[in-house]
């Protein structure tokens, strides 16, 4: 059997006063992709960064890896975060973007192999991300974690502004990550998560 | 290695927009010029005030910066990457912490030169000046990249870093005024140097605690 990836037990959190999640557990094995659906506000991208550890739930345990959320290390390097939209410096260009990236990933690159995955996605070298649409900015991300190569990949309606090929790209892409990890995605579109994932899990208010 | 790659890219941002460098130089004229014309055109009254523009120009002129160093992240949503990197956090902290040293280091030697034109501050013991401006920018450094670490997330962070700030450098404040005003009344270097030393306590301990506790303080 596959090992899990993802193990979350009777997670609860909440913002103020209001319960986001609620009794909410899920486990993702290697190879899976895992689908969230579900109207907004019902805690789909919570979900998202408790899993990427950015936010500690207020009761139950997040186990990454097979460790404590709270006792990963190095292993917080094999999570690749995909916000909605993606986050980049704006007054850096696209390939810089990558390249610090990387860097304080501990995972230096040449500009070579940045402009080569760049080109790969259809983006063009040394524009700003400040000029970038959000489609680019998308496709920039999808470069960001082809170089990357993270283990379990968590993404936040990643198919939105992206064209045809950029969709056929980002596939593409979760299918590559899936091969030797996990991908977790938070969607509102059910023929993509036909598509992609594996298993779709259908959040309902406060939990799953 | 990885705090000096997160300078750097700070140092480019910032080099780039600009927008943080701009308010603090222009501040840093417009406290220079309003101090300068309410003491007056008195020689001796400014020599006695000069020290103490200094700082306190550095000090608010300062707060800004670690706002901004900061804020970086904030504009561009990208603080989230910054804590998915691997490892321990603490390099995130002394990448900052030298991206608004360097900062300090060219604004207090700019401000250096301003308050030495306008306050009769004597530019000639400027290697006992700039071990002043080291010792205590330092010291200022350490403190306000932490409190703006710990303030980042938080909507009132630009009041609540000079409120949480202040108090805590107060000691370096002083400590560097008392230095700086040894040496524009031509104090003896024994005394000199003994604000030295306390300045450098300062910093020693500021330091190890800042980077002790920031993991814990960044952390959601």
């Amino acid at each position: 059997m596959p090992a899990p990836l993802v193990e979350l037990e009777n997670v609860w959190k909440r913002f103020g006063r209001q319960w986001v999640l609620r009794e909410l557990s899920l486990t993702v094995t290697e190879g899976e992709v895992v689908a969230l659906l579900g109207p907004n506000g019902v805690g789909k991208t919570t979900l998202l960064r408790v899993i990427a550890t950015l936010i500690r739930p207020q009761r139950g345990a997040v186990r990454l890896f097979g460790k404590p959320a709270r006792a990963l290390e190095t292993e917080r390097g094999w999570i690749g975060l995909v916000a909605n939209p993606p986050a980049f410096y704006r007054h850096l260009s696209g390939e810089e973007n990558l390249e610090q990236a990387l860097a304080l990933s501990g995972k230096p690159i040449a500009r070579e192999r940045a402009l080569a995955v760049m080109e790969q996605v259809g983006l063009p070298a040394g524009r700003a991300v400040a000029a970038y649409s959000s489609g680019m900015r998308k496709r920039l991300a999808l470069a960001r974690t082809l170089l990357a190569g993270p283990r379990l990949l968590l993404l936040d309606e990643p198919e939105t502004a992206l064209d045809r090929g950029g969709r056929e790209e980002l596939v593409r892409v979760i299918r590559q990550v899936a091969e030797g990890g996990a991908v977790v995605l938070a969607t509102h579109d059910h023929g993509f998560a036909e598509t992609v994932a594996t298993r779709q899990v259908e959040m309902q208010g406060a939990g799953a | 290695m990885r705090a000096l790659v997160l300078a750097l890219r700070d140092l480019r941002l910032e080099w780039r927009g600009r927008a943080g460098l701009l308010s603090a130089f222009s501040f840093i004229a417009v406290v220079l010029f309003i101090m300068g014309i309410a003491f007056g055109p008195d020689e001796a009254n400014l020599r006695r005030a000069g020290p103490g523009v200094l700082w306190v120009a550095l000090a608010f002129a300062g707060s800004m910066l670690a706002s901004r160093a900061w804020a970086l992240e904030v504009e561009n949503e990208t603080l989230d990457d910054l804590l998915l990197t691997p490892g321990s956090r603490e390099w995130i902290y002394v990448g900052k912490l030298l991206f608004l040293w360097i900062l300090m280091l060219v604004m207090g030697a700019f401000l250096l030169v301003l308050v030495a034109a306008w306050f009769y501050l004597p530019l000639a013991a400027w290697p006992q000046l700039f071990v002043t401006l080291l010792l205590g920018g330092t010291g200022y450094t350490v403190i306000a990249a932490f409190y703006a670490g710990l303030t980042v997330r938080l909507r009132a962070r630009d009041v609540l870093l000079y409120l949480l700030v202040f108090p805590m450098i107060l000691p370096v404040v002083l400590a560097a005024v008392k230095a700086t005003l040894g040496i524009a009344f031509g104090a003896e270097f024994a005394e000199i140097v003994s604000w030295w030393k306390l300045l450098g306590v300062f910093d020693v301990i500021y330091l190890t605690l800042c980077v002790l506790l920031f993991p814990g303080v960044i952390e959601g």
